[in-house]
């Protein structure tokens, strides 16, 4: 007869909780009450119901209903919850999740098959946390000679540049994480950077298909910056303003697609070329370079790249829908919230709940947000589709098109946006 | 805030101005020329002129940097570089660098610039570009065509003749 604990001693037993018992309150003790202090010193906090959220009650909040929404409320409103959650990177990777799926699912109806499967109950759409929890699990394998410091470190600042050109895509009136003056030439100034940080970890890793990846990306990359910027000059020259939210709410009668339509197809191609999308996946290409600058990242470092590399396609998608399509704007098509739960609160037969603090969001806001994510969506569609389509088109053929081309077809754009302003139709004090 | 903010902008920049220097290794070496881009950017925004700084990013850091990689990523090491150095060469470098530095200080000290506070808003860019285009257009034309001969003159060096390319058709 086997005994589960054949060494048990009643002593040993009570040692080990009054063990437990020392280490929790020395822990609590070191660093609960301190970060207690620190908030309560440096952080301001809100006024609900008119007292003040002290940190010390901190279970209290919890058990008091009515005031879980204005807490809410109040906590929406810091940097924390905009850099963190809502239009900053929460929201994006959540698309961008969603966009792997899409892309792998629709690209596999595309060419008649049938695409992640059997994870999850319907059309495998538990594929995604399948593949994240194995990304997480694998072992991260470093070349033997790469150049570790910044093998680790392009990844990481990868992401972080995308979630910085996240962070200037405003998605609803007044929901912004960064409302800078001149956010268009942030975004210039953001997109600069992709190719510094390829071509560093293509280098770092110190093996030849990355390398031969990375310089096809920078050439790329550099080429078609000059006709992405010269497409959206067209749009600055009409509303006179480089802010992004601004540039929205001067299409509140028509995207600016209609008259640049030239510029809008230049922008898109760019996208793809900059997305280094098929036809313009050259850095990647995994029919003759393994995978380019991809080849020698493992487990969640190309976990990394790849969130950032998605991360990337809901922003310039999103760029796409604030620059062209007009942003959040649209016919209100949002059911406003009913009056009678915010004046008498919920009723169910003798029981009535009266919530304060309700509505959370405003009627525009989620208006605002539910079109620009349908245009968002829209044009991420139209991204992935050419992955279906096309096949990859030769590196001489992509810089010449970039380079002659597409430049080309800026200028008139351009010309275009100064005729519509001088001509007095378009533009401060035009008829339209 | 501001001067907490203004002191470790100097740190990063004069530090890797001269990671720059001394580093050994060459990538590493335009990693910190890259950090000295981006902290004068710093400086530009702290000054609250954010187009300024945004125009420093992305030309200096985001072509210029770009370009300094390439090219010593591409060029053999051994080919552009002669290793001429003592310690002595070292010293009077330094020496004539602190020499020079505290010169234009105490010059720029002695200018006034102490004493003069403002509480103007900053400059707006639209009337930059539009000094651009009323007073200064002599200078700007003659820069767009200093750029212009600059562009046309690399073309002609970097073109080569003697490259037939037989498969290309079209």
């Amino acid at each position: 007869m086997s005994v589960i604990a054949p060494n048990f001693k009643f002593s040993e037993f009570v040692k080990s909780i009054l063990d437990n018992i020392f280490w929790i309150l020395l822990i609590f003790v070191l660093i609960g009450l301190p970060a207690v202090f620190i908030i309560l010193f440096y952080i301001e906090m809100p006024v609900i119901n008119g007292e003040l959220l002290t940190p010390f009650l901190a279970l209290t909040w919890l058990a008091d209903p009515s005031r879980t929404l204005p807490i809410l409320k109040a906590f929406m409103t810091t940097d924390l919850f905009r850099i963190a959650a809502f239009p900053g990177f929460g929201f994006a990777a959540l698309l961008a999740a969603g966009t792997i799926f899409i892309e792998r699912k629709m690209l596999a109806k595309l060419q008649l098959r049938v695409g992640p499967f059997y994870c999850g109950k319907i059309e495998g759409i538990l594929q995604l946390m399948g593949d994240g929890l194995k990304l997480i699990s694998k072992e991260i394998i470093i070349p033997a000679k790469a150049d570790k410091p910044i093998f680790w470190a392009a990844p990481i600042i990868f992401v972080a540049t995308a979630a910085a050109f996240v962070a200037l895509i405003p998605v609803a009136p007044g929901w912004v994480v960064a409302d800078v003056d001149v956010g268009l030439l942030a975004v210039f100034a953001i997109i600069g950077f992709f190719p510094i940080i390829t071509i560093l970890s293509a280098w770092s890793s110190n093996s030849k298909f990355p390398f031969i990846g990375g310089i096809r990306a920078l050439h790329q990359m550099v080429s078609f910056e000059i006709p992405l910027i010269l497409s959206l000059l067209g749009v600055v020259i009409l509303t006179g303003t480089l802010n992004l939210s601004e540039i929205v709410a001067s299409q509140t009668n028509f995207p600016w697609i209609i008259f640049l339509p030239i510029g809008a197809i230049i922008f898109f191609i760019t996208i793809l070329a900059e997305l280094e999308r098929i036809p313009f996946d050259l850095p990647e290409a995994e029919s003759e370079i393994v995978a380019g600058w991809l080849t020698e990242f493992s487990g969640m470092i190309y976990g990394l790249v790849q969130l950032g590399t998605y991360l990337k396609l809901y922003a310039f998608a999103a760029l796409f829908v604030v620059l062209f399509l007009g942003g959040w704007t649209g016919p209100m098509i949002w059911p406003p919230f009913p009056e009678e739960i915010i004046t008498d609160g919920i009723v169910i037969g003798p029981i009535h709940a009266k919530i304060p603090g309700l509505p959370v969001f405003s009627q525009e806001m989620l208006n605002g947000v539910l079109w620009f994510v349908i245009k968002t969506v829209g044009v991420i569609f139209f991204i992935l589709l050419p992955r279906g389509v096309f096949p990859r088109i030769r590196i001489d053929m992509l810089l010449s098109l970039g380079w002659y081309k597409l430049i080309g077809l800026a200028f008139v754009n351009i010309f275009i946006a100064l005729g519509l302003l001088y001509a007095g139709v378009l533009g401060p004090g035009g008829i339209l | 805030m501001a001067d907490a903010v203004f002191l470790a902008l100097s740190v990063i920049t004069i530090g890797s101005a001269i990671a720059a220097l001394e580093l050994r290794s060459l990538i590493y070496g335009s990693i910190a020329l890259m950090g000295t881009l981006g902290g004068i950017a710093g400086f530009f925004l702290l000054l609250d002129s954010p187009f300024v700084a945004m125009f420093q990013l992305a030309v200096y850091v985001g072509s210029i940097a770009v370009l300094i990689l390439f090219t010593v990523m591409l060029v053999k090491r051994e080919l552009i570089f002669k290793k001429v150095e003592d310690k002595r060469r070292k010293f009077v470098g330094i020496a004539l660098m602190l020499v020079l530095m505290v010169a234009l200080g105490s010059v720029i000290m002695d200018s006034g610039i102490k004493t003069i506070t403002t509480d103007e808003p900053a400059v707006d860019f639209r009337n930059i570009g539009a000094d651009f285009l009323t007073y200064y257009w002599p200078a700007l034309i003659l820069m767009a065509l200093i750029l212009t001969g600059s562009v046309t003159g690399a073309l002609i060096l970097a073109r080569r003749e003697d490259v037939e390319n037989e498969q290309r058709t079209d």
